[in-house]
């Protein structure tokens, strides 16, 4: 009986030393998150680069060079990441989003935004790691909600795609129509939590156009109308 | 009679427990014996390359989250501010050298940092240690505000190797 438990506890040992013998799990835990966080930018490059181009297919053509890089860039652990491009209508922050190739864009209104939308599958053959899911969404909303000719004042409400503000714009993140912009300042607002007032000069009419780049590169137009 | 029965089943019960015991401590210290062999103490090499992997993997993800990485790694004439960066994050005793790859057009990672190397510590450093961790990154490019500047895809695939001194 004092045999066996002697055994059972030399088992229980050598099981523990064995699992933190060479502690691989961790830095394949870093590998996946890596993996992910660069995927989710290569997506908001992708946006910003169709928001500036149109080129439908930016995304897919920057996802199959993906593919083969990631190989590249770590040989012998079998990466493969396998893409699902979103080509239906999803809904984000109660906004009917309808993609096209996993990109979307919808301007030129009070209210406007850009998008993208793809699910991914991570293997890493490696280390039996198969089927690691995660979706990368970028979005990007510019909300006109007031305009004010006799202040040269616009006031804009930028949101992401955790319905959040976007809070680190400045003056070169706008654009309105051909007008100088002088200052960007940003304000509490009640339903917004945060907003933009864009001071320019000589603001004539309250049909006004209004460009944002966040600082991802993302694009939106929106006009008020 | 009955006596001298009694003791000689005493004496090999007797017997019989200094046998168990003796046997109990034998398993006992080839069981110890068996799980030291694969233990790996903080002091192995092994341990400390798969310590310093970690390392190295954290402070370029930490950099890559803040948004620090791709303005590094995309404008030369911040190279030396990358260096700063990596000693700042990494412990004092820690040796770093940063090589910046570029994938060319037959697809093959191409070094572009040659004549600027982002390193702490001598290139002796780096030959002589039968421990250094090498650590790969790869970043699928850089985000512009600029309205006249497209963002692409341009891979850059950083391998970041340490050592400790």
């Amino acid at each position: 009986m004092i045999a066996l438990m002697i055994i059972s506890i030399g088992a229980i040992m050598y099981s523990a030393g064995t699992y933190y013998r060479y502690e691989q799990w961790e830095e394949y835990i870093t590998l996946v998150e890596h993996v992910k966080l660069s995927t989710i930018r290569l997506v908001e490059i992708s946006l910003a680069n169709y928001t500036k181009s149109e080129n439908n297919y930016i995304l897919k053509d920057n996802l199959d060079q993906w593919q083969n890089d990631l190989r590249k860039a770590y040989p012998g652990y079998g990466v493969i990441l396998t893409y699902d491009l979103t080509n239906a209508t999803h809904q984000v922050h109660g906004t009917n989003i309808n993609y096209s190739q996993g990109l979307a864009f919808h301007w030129n209104e009070n209210a406007s935004y850009s998008a993208a939308n793809a699910t991914f599958a991570l293997n890493i053959t490696s280390v039996g790691l198969e089927g690691y899911k995660f979706m990368a969404t970028a979005f990007l909303n510019l909300t006109i909600l007031n305009v004010d000719p006799p202040n040269d004042v616009i006031t804009v409400a930028v949101t992401g795609e955790d319905g959040m503000p976007i809070t680190n714009l400045r003056k070169d993140n706008f654009q309105v129509d051909e007008l100088n912009v002088t200052t960007v300042t940003s304000h509490y607002h009640e339903d917004y939590i945060l907003v933009y007032k864009i001071q320019c000069e000589n603001l004539q009419s309250s049909s006004a156009t209004v460009t944002v780049w966040d600082q991802r590169g993302i694009k939106v137009i929106a006009k008020n109308t | 009679m009955e006596r001298i029965g009694m003791r000689t089943i005493r004496n090999t019960k007797g017997q019989m427990r200094v046998i168990e015991t003796i046997l109990s401590s034998f398993i006992l210290f080839s069981a110890l014996a068996f799980v030291n062999i694969f233990a790996v103490l903080p002091s192995s090499p092994k341990y400390e390359t798969s310590d310093l992997e970690k390392m190295g993997h954290n402070v370029l993800h930490d950099l890559d989250e803040q948004g620090l990485l791709s303005r590094f790694v995309y404008n030369e004439t911040e190279w030396g501010e990358l260096a700063l960066a990596l000693t700042i994050f990494l412990p004092p005793d820690v040796y770093f050298d940063l090589t910046i790859r570029l994938i060319d057009a037959q697809g093959n990672p191409t070094i572009i940092n040659k004549d600027f190397p982002i390193r702490y510590g001598s290139p002796e450093v780096f030959t002589a240690s039968n421990s250094t961790a090498s650590v790969s990154y790869i970043i699928p490019g850089q985000s512009y505000i600029i309205p006249e500047q497209r963002a692409e895809y341009d891979p850059r695939i950083l391998v970041l190797q340490l050592v400790r001194g």
